[in-house]
């Protein structure tokens, strides 16, 4: 089920409402979360639900037994055992593919390729269940006793598919015992329908455009019309899956919930580093936890962390070689910015850094979007000018400029709202006037948050194929 | 509205307390705005009769699926599910006539503006294109060559060993003779004389797959049939803005090559050409991927004269309009404008046409009945259908004319407007669908004592996925007797 759906707005989550605001006590929501987090689950995947509630048992087991020998070498067996089927989960479901694949071309041999659907969000609650498991080793966490609840924190269907990684620490109160404030349905309805928005009117509209320029073969796409097509696509992947967070949290939020921001306005970032502590919060800061700091051959090895981390990062993202090549060329940006230190990039010109940020990380999402390696090549020829020196590609077109034209207002509108816009209208409406400039924001707030639903609702008439993105992963 | 900023330090004596009650009795405020709405919207998806049908996109919407425990654990039942509710909304097409108008707010509109969609490639600048065209039609030359004794064509590229006799192939297996080309190109809208256009623009091909079928059914016709070649260009071909005329192929070099190509038995007729002298008529159907009938006219006026057969001026034909028509390009654009501005489907009856009998039978020419080939299906949502009522059928117009003349059109959806020019024309036309035919064209050419064969077609399915089953019309069910039921019923 995508969130971007009429059945899901306006069936699954009006009925999973009925439900959950009719239960009084904590246990029965529970009870009625994890019921609907399940169908939302089975739904998309009728057989892979049982891998879920397997995964769920396995981890919750482990944790017990890791509660259990507190102190004691054997908990780190148990950790270490459920880490392994859980990462051996991971590997056989969306990798083994990709491994066989790459094993035949190297050694030339032809083992059947293992064709395997990977399970949708499976990186998502498998990385939830990790950081559940070294949280409870490191008793940053009490393990739950709970079985019911431990699913629901692995379940949850907001934040269930597609981020973001929640940590057991951050709803671990919550679980048990929380309470759905007017305050907190309202900001968490506003702020899902702003999700919803990004997606519908924005991202799905962004994304027409991206295909016209890349969907075929893009040999022919003029200089400009490459950087264009590149430039259309970094804003749809923040959109798109920004927006999918706000829709997460916002849900999350109305059930009482508070989960973690995932993106902080990651285009305003002057250098690679703050773009990745902007970008994806969860992931990073999952990588920088549980991998970066982690003891390899017996102690935290900086460099090779670092090329670990952003090798792992870019392979989670899908099982493609252009994913590893988008991680690691992250990885050796942000290297070079640790050799110059932070404290002289600083110093630099802003609108130098800001210029220089800005064209790795649009560069680095057209490694991102081609998964065909030739594709990629022909995409560096392209942007990089080679094209129209040698090839005789022009340097504009035609039809960029009609693409551009046809879809101005909507790109300016893109470019605004992916600028912290948003928090300096609400600072002036909540923080800095009077109680009657707030209760106008409110109000207004509100009824422009009716007229997006109404748009999405319309928009999501003729979007019968519109799956997120970040399913994928 | 992601990471809030630090809250800043209040004034003295800034009352907390009542800023909290104030929040909270707005909060409740908010959600008593924001509820009925949600609660509506819901409400009216859930309780309000449901869509069947789109005239936008001329199908019928899905429908509620089939639970068995295999549509279920395949997930389909689900997914089936989720469709049904998001294809079937109330009212849905005027939801998206709405979601269309909002869109083209995305965009700066002038007098001359070209709103593009899909993915127009530079077809005279990109070398490659133009090189596989060339490299493709070199290589069918060389393969002419290796045509075996029984006239079947192997794969230059094929093995020695994959050189297969000629009954082992099967005809599912003819459409890797040839690589799949862009056929696609995308579409532009573009405002002509005060009206939008809609122009589906060409990315080439070859036609190999056309070519080779139609010299083969020459080769088995033998003298006894007269085939000919008759493509109709797309409308991008005449009214393709000169900033755009890069991003389409020429098509009439397109058919020059397929011309060249055919045996020189088959007579290829060259419609290009003379549409050309019309452009300032209205040949084309603006807001349709079809030609208009006028278009269709003019293309049976120039197969008559190459066929040698009566022809009767327009002027003797009765004229019948439909208002108000708005055909698929509305659906493939999504562009508002083209919606906005609908147009008259303009059609041509003959006058004898009350003294023709046209026949219906399924496409295994199993007989269903009798009736008008103007069938009055057609209306402002589809146009086209006028003509025999669709594709998924074969016809046959048995006319008053006595001049032993037999006519089979093989055809795509432009054919449909063809038959009816030439009712004074044949004493029967044939009319059987390049798509949906089971039987075989050569027995049902030979069993039935026909005099000439007609391919009338798009470019699109020449030289696209279309022009692969041309070849198994020749191949598929051989030998069988066919049957003509609606004979029977008279006798």
């Amino acid at each position: 089920m995508v969130f971007s759906s009429l059945f899901f707005v306006f069936f699954f989550l009006a009925a999973c409402f009925l439900c959950y605001y009719a239960c009084r006590s904590i246990k029965a929501k529970n009870v009625v979360l994890v019921i609907f987090s399940l169908i939302f689950y089975a739904w998309g995947e009728p057989v892979w639900v049982s891998m879920l509630i397997f995964s769920a048992f396995v981890n919750w087991g482990a944790s017990m037994l890791i509660g259990k020998y507190r102190g004691k070498k054997i908990g780190n067996f148990f950790a270490g055992a459920a880490i392994v089927i859980d990462l051996a989960l991971l590997i056989v479901f969306k990798y083994s593919g990709f491994i066989v694949e790459n094993i035949n071309a190297l050694l030339n041999v032809s083992i059947p390729v293992p064709q395997i659907v990977m399970p949708i969000g499976i990186s998502f609650f498998t990385f939830q269940a990790v950081s559940y498991i070294m949280d409870c080793l490191w008793e940053t966490v009490e393990p739950q006793k709970k079985f019911g609840r431990f699913l629901l924190y692995l379940s949850l269907f907001p934040q269930l598919v597609a981020g973001p990684i929640v940590r057991y620490s951050v709803i671990e109160k919550e679980i048990e015992n929380r309470k759905a404030t007017p305050v907190d349905i309202s900001e968490g309805a506003m702020r899902a329908i702003i999700g919803l928005s990004k997606k519908v009117i924005i991202a799905n509209n962004l994304y027409a455009v991206v295909e016209q320029f890349f969907g075929s073969d893009i040999s022919g796409l003029s200089f400009l019309g490459t950087w264009y097509g590149v430039i259309l696509y970094s804003l749809y992947v923040y959109f798109d899956f920004s927006g999918y967070s706000d829709i997460a949290i916002g849900l999350g939020r109305m059930f009482g919930f508070h989960f973690n921001e995932n993106f902080n306005y990651p285009f305003i970032c002057k250098t690679i580093s703050e773009f990745w502590q902007r970008w994806h919060i969860s992931l990073s800061s999952f990588f920088r936890d549980y991998l970066f700091y982690a003891p390899i051959f017996g102690r935290p090895r900086k460099y090779l962390n670092l090329f670990l981390v952003w090798f792992c990062t870019g392979l989670w993202h899908g099982a493609s070689w252009n994913f590893i090549l988008w991680g690691l060329y992250f990885g050796v940006f942000i290297f070079i910015e640790t050799l110059i230190g932070k404290k002289r990039l600083k110093k630099w010109n802003k609108i130098w850094t800001h210029i220089y940020s800005k064209i790795i990380i649009i560069i680095g999402f057209g490694i991102f979007y081609f998964t065909d390696l030739s594709q990629l090549g022909q995409f560096f020829v392209n942007i990089s000018g080679a094209g129209m020196i040698w090839h005789g590609q022009s340097f504009g077109d035609i039809v960029t400029y009609n693409s551009l034209m046809n879809n101005l207002f909507l790109i300016i509108f893109a470019i605004i709202v992916s600028l912290p816009v948003l928090p300096k209208i609400r600072y002036v409406f909540d923080e800095w006037g009077n109680n009657k400039v707030f209760a106008f924001g409110k109000v207004g707030g509100s009824l422009v948050c009716c007229a997006l639903l109404v748009i999405c609702s319309i928009l999501m008439v003729d979007n019968t194929n519109n799956p997120f993105l970040y399913f994928r992963f | 509205m992601e990471k809030e900023k630090k809250k800043p330090e209040r004034k003295k004596g800034f009352n907390y307390m009542k800023r909290r009650n104030v929040e909270y009795g707005f909060s409740v405020i908010s959600l008593l705005i924001m509820a009925p709405v949600f609660i509506a919207i819901t409400v009216f998806l859930v309780a309000i009769p449901r869509s069947e049908k789109s005239e936008i996109e001329k199908r019928n919407l899905a429908k509620v699926p089939e639970f068995t425990a295999e549509s279920y654990f395949s997930g389909e039942y689900t997914a089936g599910l989720t469709e049904f509710y998001d294809d079937t909304v109330p009212d849905r097409d005027d939801f998206k006539n709405v979601g269309y108008n909002f869109k083209s707010l995305f965009g700066v509109h002038t007098e001359d503006e070209v709103k593009v969609v899909g993915h127009p490639i530079n077809v005279v600048n990109k070398e490659d294109s133009k090189s596989s065209v060339k490299s493709k039609t070199s290589k069918e030359t060389s393969s002419d060559k290796q045509e075996s004794k029984t006239g079947k064509v192997e794969e230059t590229t094929q093995s020695s060993e994959s050189a297969k006799p000629e009954e082992s192939k099967e005809p599912d297996e003819q459409s890797e003779e040839e690589p799949e080309y862009q056929v696609e190109n995308g579409i532009i809208v573009v405002k002509q004389n005060g009206h939008y256009r809609a122009l589906e623009l060409f990315g080439g091909g070859t036609g190999n797959n056309y070519v080779n079928a139609l010299n083969r059914f020459q080769q088995d016709l033998g003298d006894k049939v007269q085939i000919y070649s008759m493509i109709a260009p797309l409308a991008s071909e005449y009214y393709t803005p000169d900033s755009y005329k890069d991003h389409t192929v020429n098509q009439k070099e397109t058919f020059d090559s397929i011309a060249e190509r055919l045996d020189d038995g088959i007579i290829s007729v060259d419609i290009d050409t003379v549409l050309g002298q019309h452009t300032d008529e209205d040949i084309y159907l603006r807001t349709d991927h079809h030609w208009s009938p006028l278009g269709a006219y003019y293309a049976a006026q120039t197969f008559a004269q190459a066929a040698g057969v009566d022809f009767y001026d327009l002027g003797t034909f009765e004229k019948k309009d439909i208002d108000g028509f708005v055909g698929t390009m509305y659906a493939f654009t999504g562009d508002a404008d083209i919606k906005n501005d609908p147009e008259t489907f303009t059609y041509y009856v003959p006058d004898n046409n009350d003294k023709c009998t046209t026949y219906y039978y399924d496409t295994a020419f199993g007989y269903s009945g009798t009736g008008n080939f103007f069938n009055g299906i057609g209306d402002a949502s589809n146009a086209y259908l006028t003509f025999m009522g669709g594709d998924e059928q074969i016809i046959k117009v048995k006319t008053n004319v006595q001049n032993g003349r037999k006519l089979v059109i093989v055809k795509d959806s432009y054919g449909n407007a063809i038959p009816g020019y030439l009712f004074k024309s044949f004493e029967e036309i044939y009319v059987v669908d390049m798509r949906y035919f089971d039987l075989n064209l050569v027995d049902f050419i030979e069993q039935n004592d026909v005099t000439d064969l007609l391919f009338a077609m798009v470019t699109y399915s020449a030289v696209g996925d279309n022009a692969d089953n041309l070849e198994n019309l020749r191949t598929q069910a051989k030998g069988k007797k066919i049957v003509d039921e609606a004979l029977k019923e008279e006798d």
